[in-house]
């Protein structure tokens, strides 16, 4: 028969939406999962890259591709990605060397980069609607 | 090798392609802000100068680098089974290497 207290201190289930996560658990996990859409679209931009470099024909079409819708949606996270991972990483590289470690300041500079992430690829759909 | 060297060294590695990859992409931000719209012939020129071949041929291997420490700690946190690391293991190794050295064959058809 368990306690009142054990009943309370057990989580009764992890539903992912429920849990609240810190904020820098947060900017761990999209720096986890921004790579990996980074190491994902690494293949395409090496393909793109072919494309662009063999005629000019083919270099119009690559650019004409750049234009299309799919394309520029794929771009939106590719670049949240990019920007995300960067941030996040500069961080982690702070902390690293010991800078920005103290609670209240790593949890700020965890904002910082969720925050400033969103806002700059705000600001490019803004750039390239 | 013992685990405790593979580890920090994988952690080095991690860094080092790190803050070589960020200044690279800091170059090329600032290159498109500056530049704006290329043409095919300025495009392939600047893709073909030698300094951009070894710049690029060094972001490419820090990109694979990179990309290999990084996907492979994930692999190795989220998936437990055996087999099914393998597989993705030997998948990601083999989509960085082809991708990576894709990219760097064209660096260096464009230079020659």
């Amino acid at each position: 028969m368990p306690t009142m207290q054990n009943q309370r201190s057990a989580p009764v289930f992890l539903n992912l939406f429920r849990i609240h996560f810190p904020v820098g658990a947060v900017t761990s996990i999209a720096h986890r999962l921004s790579g990996l859409l980074l190491f994902l679209s690494f293949p395409l931009l090496v393909y793109w890259l072919d494309l662009s470099l063999r005629d000019p024909a083919s270099y119009a079409n690559a650019v004409e591709w750049l234009h299309c819708g799919w394309v520029r949606l794929a771009s939106v996270f590719i670049a949240w990605s990019l920007i995300h991972h960067l941030l996040a990483g500069l961080r982690f590289l702070l902390i690293d060397l010991g800078v920005g470690v103290e609670r209240t300041t790593a949890r700020r500079s965890a904002w910082t980069v969720n925050g400033l992430a969103l806002l700059l690829v705000l600001g490019y759909i803004g750039w390239i609607v | 090798m013992s685990r405790h060297t593979y580890a920090l060294r994988a952690w080095l590695i991690q860094r080092f392609s790190a803050v070589y990859l960020a200044g690279f992409l800091a170059y090329l931000v600032i290159h498109f802000l500056i530049q704006g719209s290329h043409g095919y012939a300025e495009w392939r020129a600047w893709l073909s100068h030698p300094a951009m071949g070894i710049a690029g041929a060094g972001f490419v291997l820090a990109l694979m680098l990179h990309g290999w420490v990084g996907v492979r700690d994930i692999i190795l946190d989220y998936i437990p089974a055996l087999g099914m690391r393998l597989l993705l293991l030997t998948l990601s190794g083999a989509l960085l290497a082809a991708s990576g050295f894709w990219a760097l064959r064209l660096l260096l058809l464009a230079a020659g």
